[in-house]
């Protein structure tokens, strides 16, 4: 179930095995299959996908983002935390401003780290709900560091702040 | 030290609750103990060989007296009316339920406590120099830049699933009482040629399977790129440390890999970006900010010489014996750091049992002392005791029996709770440490011998830091017996090394006998008043393996 | 190797042991003591106990049998079975 913006979003994209033939509709397919076949899938001219593994970087998909309609993010195991650098550096130094869709093995209690980061779309297993996403992301109020989602930090917070804090 | 504002306070209280949460969605079969354990070790609860085990976050070791007593309460309700102190900085209650935890937290969020982050594969305790503030060669207080590292680090959203645990510690001076050398990140605040305070920064450091001494890999890292540079180091490896073998998957395996320069340049690249943004850049105004926390207390002005103190040390030996090895001269004329030994002989190093506890709080507001401090070998400080106030406090711990006058000596054991209490551990080491401290109870005998730091660890995890002791003991399992090997010449200061494995290991009768068999030979080969780690490092293991093997 | 199968129980902690007939028990020396054949297919049947939330972590560990008494080969579950050897006042061993 997909899960993007807090609510239930339609999936229309189709993830195509290596090998496999595209289908004319919107794939998402490995980066390993894009970088071969990049000319070819790109003149298809249909929204598309590229799935980069942990440990795949981003970096390599740099002279195509724009092209990119998602990038999806596999979890092999929740411990593997590489995709909250994958997420941030798509969003930051290489400026990819579409979808970032988080698949695989990942725990309620990281979507909102994953969401600071610059993920905005939660391929979730059927046991969550919207509203469980929502009460994960609301739990801590405030943050201290700045991160991807531009939030107010609490630094920020204090900075603001005109009364004297209580000591 | 610092005080929470409601931004600090709220956090810790709404984390208390989403671990409640937690807690009551695993109670209900809505996580599996799989899902579950994760969420759990990031409050510091583990599951250890007997019950579980929570955690408890001192950060830099910074405790005060009403936060004292709430340990001593939270143990004395939830507990066994005690607790372990450990190598950093934290304090384990070992026989904690599952479904009292929430409370715990709830308990120490009331007094500005937490134990988010105490285990988990993110940043950890960020731990420093327990004399910070007191000790006269300190260029700066370690715990301002500890502080705002651990505001930094506290859940942080891109580093929260590091491919391990991450520990960073901070020295205030060119001496190393926080065994930075020995940390993932360890830092030495300096001044540079032009009088500026900066850090130099080490990474790579760290004991277990694999000890390293750190590499240096920032010389002069300027105040305000400070979190910048850490994030640069942090990024590098959480994208590029080891993630398929538990045991190889610290940042030191990396840097043992690609080299401290590949690192550097790998560091130096993401710095440069991170930079460019200038959203990490440290104002000057907040570090100020955090300084003030940190400023010292009025001192008075004093005498350097106190008649009084002169008198009753030469009134009273056992107290003029407590003075020579547990106090240290503070910056302050008539000031004077004191530390308290949880080492009394025949007791669990580290232990303090809630009375304990109370009765320090006690002495700390009789003596107005705002502040205590935890150290990685497992004492307590008092860092701006007035030397005035010595001998009567000295009369008051050793009612309570912790007047032990042992610091720094060859009783002053470090031990790790082992195989008593830990799932981890393949030997016990705590009676291997009070049978040591017991052999060697003599007081005099101990001051003959000086300075010696055991450390005594049950598994290759070392969290007992026998990688860094004088003598190090580690204990392994031989076949399903306990078996104890013998590591010489390792420091945990600023002269840091690592210990030599002696030789083949030796059983828990044989132990002790060859502990004082290397510690006659220290004696016969000492030049002068040469310490233990100095004669090993002049004549090395030979005369010792000799002594210990040759038959 | 004659073995008992151990785990922890979900809310306490506390360490426990299985006894076909009357489930899981505190104290070694009423655990079930198993034989190879059916050690491994007892441990399979303990992750049924593991759903229902009343124990984690289980395992099987080796024993020997002398005089009847049940007695775990390794030191480490020695200490499980009775307490910290340096606090005989706690654990186990204390009640």
């Amino acid at each position: 179930m997909l899960v993007k913006a807090g609510r239930i979003a339609e999936d229309s994209f189709t993830p195509v095995a290596d090998g496999e033939e595209l289908p004319d509709a919107p794939v998402i397919v490995s980066l390993k299959r894009f970088l071969a076949e990049h000319d070819s899938i790109l003149a298809r001219r249909q929204p598309l996908g590229v799935r980069l593994e942990s440990g795949e970087s981003p970096q390599e998909l740099q002279p195509y983002l724009s092209e990119l309609a998602v990038v999806v993010l596999h979890i092999p195991a929740f411990r593997d935390g590489r995709a909250f650098s994958a997420a941030r550096l798509l969003r930051t130094r290489l400026g990819y401003g579409n979808e970032i869709r988080l698949t695989g093995h990942f725990l309620l209690d990281q979507i909102a780290f994953y969401t600071r980061v610059g993920v905005d779309a939660f391929d979730v297993a059927p046991n969550i709900s919207v509203a469980d996403i929502q009460t994960a992301l609301h739990e801590i109020s405030d943050v201290y560091q700045p991160s991807v989602d531009g939030r107010v930090t609490i630094r920020d917070l204090r900075t603001r702040r005109t009364t004297v804090p209580p000591s | 030290m610092y005080r929470y504002d409601e931004f600090d306070a709220r956090l810790v209280h709404e984390r208390a609750e989403q671990f409640r949460g937690q807690v009551a969605r695993r109670l209900a079969g809505e996580l599996t103990e799989d899902e579950f354990k994760p969420l759990r070790l990031m409050n510091g609860l583990y599951l250890q060989l007997h019950s579980y085990m929570l955690r408890i976050a001192i950060p830099y070791g910074t405790l005060n007296a009403r936060q004292l007593r709430k340990l001593a309460f939270i143990a004395r309700k939830f507990d066994r009316g005690y607790g372990h102190f450990t190598t950093r900085q934290n304090l384990q209650l070992h026989w904690a339920r599952l479904p009292d935890v929430p409370d715990m937290l709830l308990e120490l969020a009331e007094v500005e406590m937490h134990c988010l982050q105490t285990s988990g594969n993110c940043v950890r305790n960020i731990t420093a120099d327990p004399f910070a503030g007191a000790a006269a060669d300190e260029i700066e207080d370690p715990r301002i830049l500890s502080e705002i590292l651990r505001q930094w680090s506290t859940l942080h959203p891109e580093f929260s699933f590091l491919p391990r645990k991450f520990k960073i510690a901070v020295s205030g001076s060119s001496a190393d009482r926080a065994a930075i050398m020995v940390h993932d990140i360890g830092i030495e605040i300096l001044r540079n040629a032009r009088g500026e305070i900066g850090y130099r920064v080490f990474v790579g450091g760290g004991l277990g399977r694999t000890p390293f001494i750190g590499h240096e890999i920032g010389s002069f890292v300027p105040k305000s790129d400070i979190l910048a540079f850490l994030e640069a180091v942090m990024r590098v490896y959480n994208e590029s440390g080891r993630r398929d073998n538990i045991h190889k998957a610290r940042i030191k395996i990396l840097v043992h890999q690609i080299g401290i320069e590949e690192m550097r340049r790998r560091v130096e690249n993401e710095f440069a970006e991170i930079k460019k943004t200038g959203v990490l850049q440290l104002p000057q105004t907040e570090m100020t900010r955090i300084a003030a926390y940190f400023a010292p207390p009025n001192f008075a002005t004093l005498s350097p010489a106190n008649a009084d103190f002169e008198a009753a040390k030469r009134d009273n030996r056992d107290f003029a014996n407590w003075v020579k090895t547990n106090i240290h001269a503070h910056k302050i004329p008539g000031y004077a750091i004191a530390t308290i030994s949880l080492k009394a002989i025949g007791e669990t190093p580290g232990d303090c049992s809630s009375d304990e506890m109370d009765g320090i709080a006690d002495i700390m507001d009789a003596f107005g002392q705002a502040e205590i401090r935890v150290t990685h070998e497992q004492n307590l400080v008092l860092p701006h005791m007035r030397e005035a106030d010595l001998f009567a406090l000295w009369q008051r711990l050793a009612a309570l029996n912790l007047a032990t006058a042992n610091y720094g000596l060859v009783t002053d054991i470090i031990a790790c709770p082992g195989l008593d209490y830990c799932d981890l551990a393949n030997a016990r080491s705590i009676p291997i440490a009070t049978a040591i401290a017991k052999r060697f109870a003599d007081l005099e005998r101990q001051h003959d011998l000086g300075e010696l730091k055991i450390k005594i660890s049950g598994c290759i995890n070392a969290c007992g830091h026998h990688h860094v002791g004088h003598i190090g003991i580690l204990g392994v399992d031989r076949k399903g017996v306990e078996n104890y090997q013998i590591l010489l010449g390792g420091s945990g200061a600023e002269d840091a090394s690592l210990g030599e494995i002696l030789g083949p290991g030796f059983d828990r009768e044989g132990i002790v006998d060859a502990v004082e068999n290397v510690i006659d030979t220290y004696k016969n080969l000492r030049s002068d008043s040469e310490r233990f780690l100095d004669t090993y490092r002049r004549v090395g293991a030979q005369p010792f393996k000799e002594r210990l093997y040759a038959r | 190797m004659p073995q008992v199968l151990t785990a922890n129980r979900l809310v306490v902690g506390e360490v426990v042991y299985w006894n076909g007939a009357r489930g899981w028990v505190p104290r070694l020396q009423d655990a079930e003591v198993l034989a190879d054949s059916e050690a491994e297919s007892t441990l399979a049947r303990a992750a049924e106990w593991v759903q229902k939330r009343e124990v984690v972590a289980p395992y099987l560990f080796d024993v020997r049998l002398e005089h009847g008494v049940v007695m775990p080969v390794k030191v480490r579950e020695a200490i499980r079975a009775a307490g910290p050897t340096v606090r005989l006042d706690l654990g186990k061993q204390s009640v």
